[in-house]
């Protein structure tokens, strides 16, 4: 997997438990939706909190998409 | 009474540590520990010092607070970034809630160190030296940054044990290790025994701490008054100042300076900086609900000569335009004519703001004046220190508010431990 830290535009729910699930999010202009999350942490790396997910579309393709808290920025981690 | 623990916690090469582990966050495949590189400022405004570096560009000798082209010259490959206070405090924080977990008397002494008192804790998390090494490893995967723990019975020896061998590691320093440990290290390496204390006590045939600590204090008293019997008492290991949970330390001034970018050569423009930094100086006042009695205004040349002149106020103040016409006038007096690189304006002498003496010689607008800067202020604190700018500043290449703001939330290291 290659490291790329890029914004992406992000439709997520946020549940009232406090969980959040990404759904779909858009990739050089074209939608992308997430099948399933395989795993779910969060860091917290020189105190920035982040939400990640690794993510997995078409039963392969394996991917990981980070949620910063403090920017509320949706990134593609690695893909 | 049972022997107290203290720890001492220092990030190790704080600011470049930071730095590292942000980008390596944000997906930066180079880790800046690992290559010579360093925390400095902006060349071209002229805050041009290395505030930290790395360890492989000590290996090259670079040192902290030298000049970045003095620092290049000796390391041609050093990686310059710029500081990010934001991220620092960042840092911090998250550093500071870790160890509140462990012990409610926590001290943040500075931005990258902190005291933790850990007595009695041992019942709940176990033997100190244990609780350190897994303080120490929780730090490094959870922050991912490393730092070293000191551990002994107070402060002092905590605060000199941390300092031993670097990076990620811990080191006790009881009464009983002094000897060992302590006594055998070079003067400097004794807290509050500075570049020029060094000298003076060298000059003495005074080389090491065991040195200091055997040596006659009636002499160390006569030599170097008061501070050579604290440093006499530091020498052996004796320091009782308990860990002040939270930051606090009582405020016996405040001051903004900045180096500007060109070399200020007439009254005009000085005048600007000055009101620049009075403009921020007043609003950190205010905002700690302060006046102060004394302004003082602090002059560096381009030869680096400095100079500084104060005076003492028939009224205590807080007003920008008061302070600015202080310092303005301080200025005048001390200024030679020559090329200025660095000023600085201070207030101290601080007082409660709730009640001021007047006096007939007050500026007729003084009242006006006070409430003007309150509404300045509040649509500051809404809208931004932008949001309300004096017209004089308008093109003339001078920020508006020099200086930083809010050394509150800022811990800056301290000669009392």
């Amino acid at each position: 997997m290659k490291v790329l830290n890029k914004p992406v535009d992000m439709i997520a729910v946020f549940y009232s438990s406090g969980r959040v699930e990404p759904v779909r999010f858009r990739y050089d202009d074209t939608p992308v939706k997430v099948d399933r999350v395989l795993k779910r942490y969060s860091e917290k790396l020189a105190g920035n909190r982040r939400l990640c997910f690794v993510c997995i579309n078409d039963g392969s393709k394996v991917y990981e998409l980070k949620y910063e808290v403090d920017t509320q920025v949706w990134y593609l981690f690695k893909m | 009474m049972q022997d107290r623990i203290i720890m001492h916690i220092d990030v190790n090469s704080a600011f470049l540590s930071w730095q590292a582990v942000y980008n390596l966050q944000r997906g930066h495949s180079l880790d800046l520990r690992e290559i010579p590189s360093a925390v400095g400022g902006n060349q071209a405004t002229r805050h041009g010092i290395i505030l930290a570096r790395s360890i492989p560009a000590k290996n090259h000798g670079v040192k902290t607070g030298e000049p970045v082209w003095e620092a290049k010259t000796k390391c041609p490959g050093l990686v310059l970034v710029p500081p990010d206070r934001h991220l620092y405090m960042k840092c911090s924080s998250a550093l500071m809630d870790i160890l509140r977990e462990y012990s409610p008397r926590v001290q943040q002494y500075s931005i990258d160190e902190a005291f933790l008192d850990y007595t009695g804790m041992e019942k709940r998390f176990g033997p100190p030296l244990v609780l350190a090494g897994r303080l120490k490893d929780r730090v490094r995967e959870e922050l991912g940054f490393t730092v070293n723990i000191g551990i002994s019975c107070n402060k002092l020896l905590a605060k000199m044990a941390s300092d031993f061998k670097k990076p990620d590691r811990v080191h006790t320093l009881f009464p009983g290790e002094i000897k060992d440990k302590m006594w055998p290290l070079p003067v400097e390496n004794l807290f509050m025994v500075g570049k020029r204390t060094a000298k003076k006590l060298r000059s003495m045939g005074i080389l090491t701490i065991g040195d200091i600590a055997s040596a006659d204090p009636d002499l160390l008293k006569y030599k170097l008054k008061s501070h050579g019997l604290l440093i006499y008492d530091y020498a052996r290991g004796i320091e009782n100042s308990a860990v002040f949970p939270g930051y606090y330390m009582p405020m016996k001034g405040m001051g903004n300076s900045s180096t500007i970018p060109f070399d200020v050569e007439n009254t005009r423009t000085a005048r600007l900086i000055l009101l620049s930094l009075s403009e921020t100086v007043a609003m950190r006042l205010r905002y700690s609900r302060s006046c102060c009695s004394v302004i003082a205004v602090s002059i560096k040349y381009s030869d680096f000569r400095h100079c500084s002149h104060q005076q003492k106020l028939l009224t205590p103040v807080n007003c920008t335009m008061d302070i600015y016409r202080t310092a303005a006038r301080l200025f005048d007096e001390a200024w030679d004519g020559s090329p200025v690189r660095h000023m600085g304006v201070r207030a101290s002498g601080l007082d409660r703001d709730n009640h001021i003496q007047c006096s007939v010689f007050d500026h007729p607008r003084y009242a006006g004046n006070l409430q003007l800067d309150k509404a300045i202020d509040r649509i500051r604190n809404a809208y931004g220190i932008k949001s309300v700018v004096r017209a004089c500043f308008i093109n003339s290449g001078i920020c508006a508010s020099l200086g930083g703001m809010g050394s509150e939330n800022w811990p800056v290291m301290s000669s009392t431990l």
